[in-house]
């Protein structure tokens, strides 16, 4: 990420913007599609909306990654819980649930069947390579509870596979 | 595997909504246009002879320099005005950019008809009396609806 763009992007400059939409949207979608896999395109649209939104205020251009994460990670699990309060409220199963043990063919079929809370901390330090205080950082809560999250997560992981 | 990496691109459409997020005060309008997207985008890459057709301060544009995406433009305005502009244009997307103005558009084809998002934003704007913003407001989405409209006209007339 060139530190000079993201300057310039946060001083209004539309092309840069418009090189900064083409650097994050991907890294974004990535983790909108494996966090909420079922509003992967809403969540999608709603973090780079408030990124931005956001990105004026950001002291430290260089840090944006992080930040960018931290609001992804957070607007992804809010879509997330929302679908899956919607889908219980109209009687549906959960889409995490829906297909059959049959079309359970790979990582992020598994993933997708677990409860957002594990499913993210899972994703993050598996799939995106974290460690467990960036995961920490990103989701605002103490690295104890990432660990024991990340525990549990991985017992119903295998559980999911194993079935 | 099912690589969420390969889903699409955004839409033009929903990029333009994120420009303008980042651009504070920025007039963006958008009309469902009754003409298929090639025609309608074969308006607006004609920088050169149609953006004085429908932008009603633009006397003349010239292309003075094209590297892929990236133009370079010398616009001049119908009180003789010259400005230089930097530009990006691709199927759905044009962007461009002076000291003073952005403007951008995006197309999202919708069937045989088109949407079309239309921007314009004032650079390095001097904080103005909320009631003359609100005006101010009023007046360019009048205009953005009216340069939309035309533009509908001419994907008409470009598609015959």
């Amino acid at each position: 990420m060139d530190p000079e763009n993201v300057s310039a992007a946060q001083q209004g400059d539309a092309l840069a913007l418009d090189r900064l939409i083409d650097e994050l949207a991907p890294y974004v979608r990535r983790l909108c599609a494996r966090i909420a896999p079922t509003a992967a395109d809403d969540a999608t649209q709603e973090a780079l909306l408030a990124i931005f939104r956001g990105l004026p205020s950001l002291r430290a251009p260089e840090a944006i990654m992080t930040w960018v994460r931290s609001v992804t990670v957070r607007t992804a699990i809010r879509l997330a819980r929302q679908h899956d309060l919607e889908a219980a409220a109209e009687g549906m199963p959960m889409d995490r649930c829906a297909s059959s043990l049959e079309g359970l063919v790979d990582i992020d079929d598994a993933l997708a069947r677990l409860p957002v809370s594990q499913r993210v901390v899972l994703v993050l330090r598996t799939r995106e390579g974290l460690s467990e205080q960036e995961i920490a950082t990103a989701l605002g809560i103490p690295a104890g509870t990432v660990k024991s999250r990340l525990h549990r997560a991985r017992a119903a992981f295998r559980e999911v596979w194993e079935s | 595997m099912n690589d969420p990496v390969a889903l699409p691109d955004i839409d033009p459409v929903d990029r333009l909504t994120i420009l303008a997020a980042a651009l504070p005060g920025a007039a963006v309008g958008q009309r469902r246009i009754a003409a298929p997207f090639e025609d309608v985008w074969r308006v607006i890459a004609d920088l050169e002879h149609a953006t004085p057709r429908y932008e009603p301060g633009v006397a003349h544009v010239r292309v003075i320099e094209q590297r892929g995406e990236l133009l370079r433009l010398l616009v001049q305005d119908t009180d003789g005005g010259e400005e230089a502009m930097d530009a990006r244009l691709r199927p759905g997307w044009c962007l461009m950019q002076s000291a003073s103005v952005v403007v951008a558009f995006a197309a999202r084809r919708l069937g045989s008809e088109t949407l079309l998002a239309h921007l314009e934003h004032r650079r390095a704007q001097t904080p103005m009396p909320r009631r003359s913003q609100a005006h101010d407001r009023r007046a360019a989405l009048a205009k953005i609806d009216l340069e939309l409209r035309t533009i509908e006209k001419l994907a008409a007339h470009y598609g015959r």
